[in-house]
């Protein structure tokens, strides 16, 4: 078992040299200007950010402090008041969140928000929405077609959670409300990634678990990443042991604004960052 | 139309405007403080009129005849009747599911109002058929042309009145109403102020339910019967008033309440080939107002964390 | 379906002994007339699911049945046709057998919007009632072949259903429950006051009439007579069966699947590019079709269509045969139906306390045990499928 945790590690190779090969990949992602306003509250401050193809960019700042927002204005849920974000090549701001998983973007959420009657199968097919016909005739009178798609999609399903922990795949149509918090969290993530999307965002995929099962968690992650070519990550996290570990640049936010941007290092060292955090003014 | 058809369509409009409102304030009050849709109101209310015809037939019994006295008790007979029954209810049914999705709570009251409604049919005597209620107030009346102003009318206006105001000045001058407000706003913090929670919200629904058998009364003395089904079309009607006016808002319970019989006189006199549609109209308006407005006209403050 | 033979016939026994057992209890149920004999029954049927459930039995049964749907189907059928010949002159429990398949068959509709989509419908009975209505009109007005005329109401219901789409879209929670509400009473007032429908006495609605088959006479094979109730059963039991396989199929199937992600958390569906507006419409007319057309059939095999039928009162028994059988489980709606209709016909002492009866027992229900008799299992896309 530790064996296995440390090939996989070795495997994701050392960030300083990829660092250095994903400063010359494309922009996937950036948001320009990006602000959002509830009431008289700016969550979101003329927010500016950048992401490359096949980054890990981790978003740390103190609560409230508009981390979550940002999630929700690239996935659609709440409408900008002003900025842009682009996402591939294409204007995304104000996208429906429909549109906006279909362009590639998938994210889990703070509070786990899983379909907890449903089985670990059904709820990672709600991830696979994209790619699965959706058509009244295929899905209610072609069963044979329907059989053949439910079993390609049931493999590729069992092939992803088997990545994350292996017995869990032999258990697929259990629901998932009697599962532990880290199998919910490892489902979510495979919810996520089976449509294969370019850019994955969690939200404080630590919540509720142990070190020892984030660190396990965070294995698992950079091992999908290093099979999925080009997938860049947006990680929201409270638990700096996990930014450090896997994120190549960081972005603090305060108030809605950008304070700092750095990798882990130059940003833990920044004074205003200190400051945000330990509350000085 | 003459002036004083008119005037007699606006009194009417205003009557069952007051019953409605008073109706709706229970909703709101109680999904105020619990969060929750108490189907079972209507019911309570049909529950509160058949208290007070009860009373009535035992003072007629007991040789009590004077009618200030009878109408006096009987007032404060159901309404403290009413008041004990939806604490019970909120005890025993509504704040033990009410970690619960909200639908069951909608549908278990809805159970309950049922379970009440048939109650009353299967055991008050004869419950099956309409009931007489008597006039307990002054009928004197003042004829103007075609407009026939009563005094028990003025009076159940006035006491209407009275009683929201009550209700109005309750919530927001006494301590008792500053513990429902801060119940209503934000429970956690409510309860580390020292505000009994569950105490704060068996009185909020003693209130509501008083309210509801002062208006179940009003009915009953407006149209001289009561039956056992009056209750379930004053709650839908008072449920739609307070969802209208925007839930958890007591101007727009009452808004909603006025408006509801506005439409329906309004069906009423616009209507008058065709003045049996009004129920139809006015539940017509009510679909299409939340067509438009979907949380209410007043809207409620809804932020779904995500 | 066709994966699983490894199992031997062996442990289908059971199941099947079972099966004989409860279509001879039903028989006996419907057959005793004597008060003492129905509690009777009543009292050896609950104590025989306890024990059976006790020892295990009834859960591998349950479990040898599921895992060979196909043999479940057929005796299903098998014994529905064995109940209807029994009864086959008994005119009261002929009907009696109708109105369960009926109910089944509008709870079926029920279960598509609030089960699986989570749409709110507190107006069932008055979508039933339109079926009824259509059927009334076009059968005493138009030469429409009967078969159209149950197809038109079904129609006609998810058409005028197709009213209250904006609303019941835009609303959630309460508010949602207030538009279906709403429609009920505005529907069973409009009934009542309007005079081309037949106002409060409603309106009388010809019986069915196929390839020249008037289903309104008792059936003389040689020596053998039927009632003329078996006509429609046969009728209805087709519809059920076409009605039933479809929901299954939608059920286990990626549209299942999307209305289950839709009433368990929209915004998490949304992300996942659920279009919330196709499947809540598709599941709300769905439901309203199944609906109308076992209206228009119940119209038919009553004769009369008339606004008592069709109060909020009815509504609420629909809703609480899929909250009693268990929200979201087929099977539960035939359990649940049988109970709701059968007990209060057959025990006379408490069919006047019937809906306070049903209205205590789903209060109970809600509070004690909110998924139901048969609780909902996890979904089998085909049921005794491995993977490989």
């Amino acid at each position: 078992m530790n064996a296995a945790r440390k090939t996989k590690r070795a495997r994701a190779g050392s960030p300083a040299a990829a660092r250095k090969k994903k400063a010359e990949a494309a922009v996937m992602m950036s948001a320009e200007k990006l602000t959002k306003r509830f009431g008289g509250v700016v969550a979101l401050d003329s927010l500016e950010l950048e992401l490359r193809q096949g980054e890990i960019l981790g978003l740390i700042g103190p609560n409230g402090s508009g981390k979550t927002t940002f999630f929700n204005v690239v996935t659609g849920i709440y409408p900008a008041n002003d900025g842009h974000v682009r996402f591939d090549g294409a204007d995304i701001t104000n996208a429906s969140p429909q549109s906006v998983y279909h362009a590639g973007i998938a994210r889990t959420f703070q509070r786990s928000r899983l379909s907890l009657p449903l089985s670990i199968f059904d709820n990672i097919m709600i991830g696979n929405h994209a790619r699965l016909n959706q058509g009244l005739w295929f899905n209610l009178i072609s069963r044979a077609a329907f059989k053949q798609e439910f079993e390609e999609s049931f493999e590729t399903a069992r092939e992803l959670v088997h990545i994350f922990d292996a017995p869990l795949a032999d258990r697929m149509f259990d629901p998932v409300a009697g599962l532990p918090m880290i199998d919910r969290r490892r489902i979510e993530i495979c919810r996520a990634l089976i449509s294969q999307p370019k850019l994955l965002l969690l939200d404080e995929p630590s919540a509720g678990m142990t070190h020892e099962e984030t660190a396990q968690l965070m294995d698992d992650i950079l091992e999908v990443r290093g099979r999925m070519e080009g997938l860049s990550i947006i990680i929201v996290e409270h638990e700096m042991g996990v930014i450090e570990r896997i994120t190549e640049r960081c972005v603090v936010l305060n108030f809605g604004r950008k304070i700092a941007e750095g990798t882990f290092k130059q940003i833990s060292n920044d004074r205003e960052v200190q400051e945000a955090y330990l509350g000085i003014e | 139309m003459d002036i004083g058809f008119l005037a007699q369509y606006l009194m009417n409009g205003l009557m069952l405007g007051m019953i409605y409102a008073l109706v709706a304030v229970g909703f709101t009050l109680f999904f105020g403080v619990l969060d929750v849709i108490k189907f079972s109101h209507g019911d309570v209310l049909t529950v509160g009129a058949f208290a007070g015809l009860a009373t009535f037939l035992g003072l007629e019994a007991a040789g009590i005849s004077h009618p200030a006295i009878q109408i006096l008790i009987v007032v404060i007979v159901s309404i403290v009747l009413i008041a004990a029954l939806g604490a019970v209810i909120a005890r025993t049914i509504v704040l033990p599911i009410r970690s619960a999705p909200p639908l069951n709570t909608l549908l278990i009251t809805l159970m309950l109002g049922t379970v009440l409604r048939e109650a009353v049919r299967l055991f008050y005597p004869q419950g099956a058929n309409p009931q007489p209620f008597p006039a307990l107030l002054p009928t004197n009346s003042l004829t103007l042309g075609n407009f026939n102003l009563r005094l028990d009318n003025v009076i159940m206006l006035v006491a209407g009145v009275a009683v929201i105001v009550g209700t109005q000045l309750l919530l927001n001058r006494t301590k008792l109403g500053l513990a429902i407000r801060a119940v209503a706003q934000d429970e956690e913090t409510a309860r580390t102020m020292g505000v009994n929670f569950t105490l704060i919200v068996l009185i909020t629904f003693a209130l509501g339910s008083g309210l509801a058998a002062f208006a179940g009364l009003m009915n009953g003395l407006y149209y001289n019967e009561i039956n056992f089904g009056m209750g379930l079309l004053l709650g839908a009607i008072g449920f739609s008033s307070a969802i209208v006016g925007g839930l958890g808002n007591i101007y727009g319970a009452i808004l909603g309440g006025f408006l509801f019989a506005g439409l329906q006189t309004i069906g009423a006199v616009a209507l008058p080939f065709a003045s049996a549609y009004k129920d139809v109209f006015a539940f017509g308006v009510i679909i299409a107002i939340m067509a438009w407005r979907p949380t209410g006209l007043i809207q409620e403050k809804i932020s779904e964390r995500v | 379906m066709n994966s699983g033979e490894k199992q031997t016939p062996a442990t289908l026994w059971p199941a099947l002994a079972g099966t004989a057992l409860t279509i001879v209890y039903v028989i006996l149920l419907l057959k005793v007339e004597s008060q003492t004999e129905v509690i009777g029954l009543l009292v050896v049927g609950a104590l025989a699911i306890l024990a059976t459930s006790w020892s295990g039995h009834l859960a591998r049964a349950g479990q040898a049945l599921t895992h060979h749907e196909s043999i479940l189907h057929l005796l299903v059928i098998f014994g529905a046709l064995v109940i209807i010949g029994f009864f086959r002159e008994d005119h009261f429990t002929l009907l009696l057998l109708t109105t369960v398949m009926l109910y089944v068959l509008a709870t079926l509709g029920l279960n598509l919007q609030f089960g699986y989509a989570g749409v709110l419908n507190f107006a069932g009975a008055s979508f039933f009632g339109i079926g009824g209505y259509t059927a009334a009109v076009l059968g005493a007005h138009t030469p429409v072949p009967d078969l159209l005329i149950i197809l038109a109401g079904g129609v006609m219901a998810a058409l005028i259903g197709s009213i209250l789409l904006l609303p019941v879209l835009r609303t959630r929670g309460h508010y949602a429950a207030v538009v279906t509400i709403a429609f009920a009473l505005l529907f069973k007032v409009f009934l009542e006051v309007n005079d081309i429908l037949g106002g409060p006495q409603g309106l009388q609605v010809p019986g069915m009439e196929m390839f020249g088959w008037k289903f309104n006479n008792n059936i003389e094979i040689g020596a053998l007579e039927l009632s003329f109730y078996v006509n429609y059963l046969i009728v209805i039991l087709l519809v059920l069966i076409a009605a039933f396989a479809l929901v299954r199929r939608l059920e286990r199937s990626w549209v299942g699947l999307n209305l289950d992600a839709l009433r368990l958390d929209e915004t998490a569906a949304t992300c996942f590019g659920l279009n919330i507006v196709r499947w809540k419409v598709t599941a709300f007319l769905l439901g309203n079709f199944l609906i109308g057309i076992a209206g228009a059939l119940s119209g038919m095999v009553i004769g009369f269509v008339a606004p008592t039928s069709f109060t909020f009162a009815d509504s609420l028994i629909l809703v609480s045969i899929v909250l009693l059988g268990g929200i979201g489980n087929v099977w539960g709606l035939v359990l649940a139906t049988a109970i709701v209709v059968i007990i209060p016909e057959k025990l006379q002492a408490i069919q006047e306390y019937r809906f306070l009866l049903y209205a205590a027992m789903v209060m109970l229900m809600l509070l004690f045990r909110p998924e139901g008799l048969l609780p909902r299992p996890v979904r089998h896309y085909f049921p005794g499928w491995r993977p490989k």
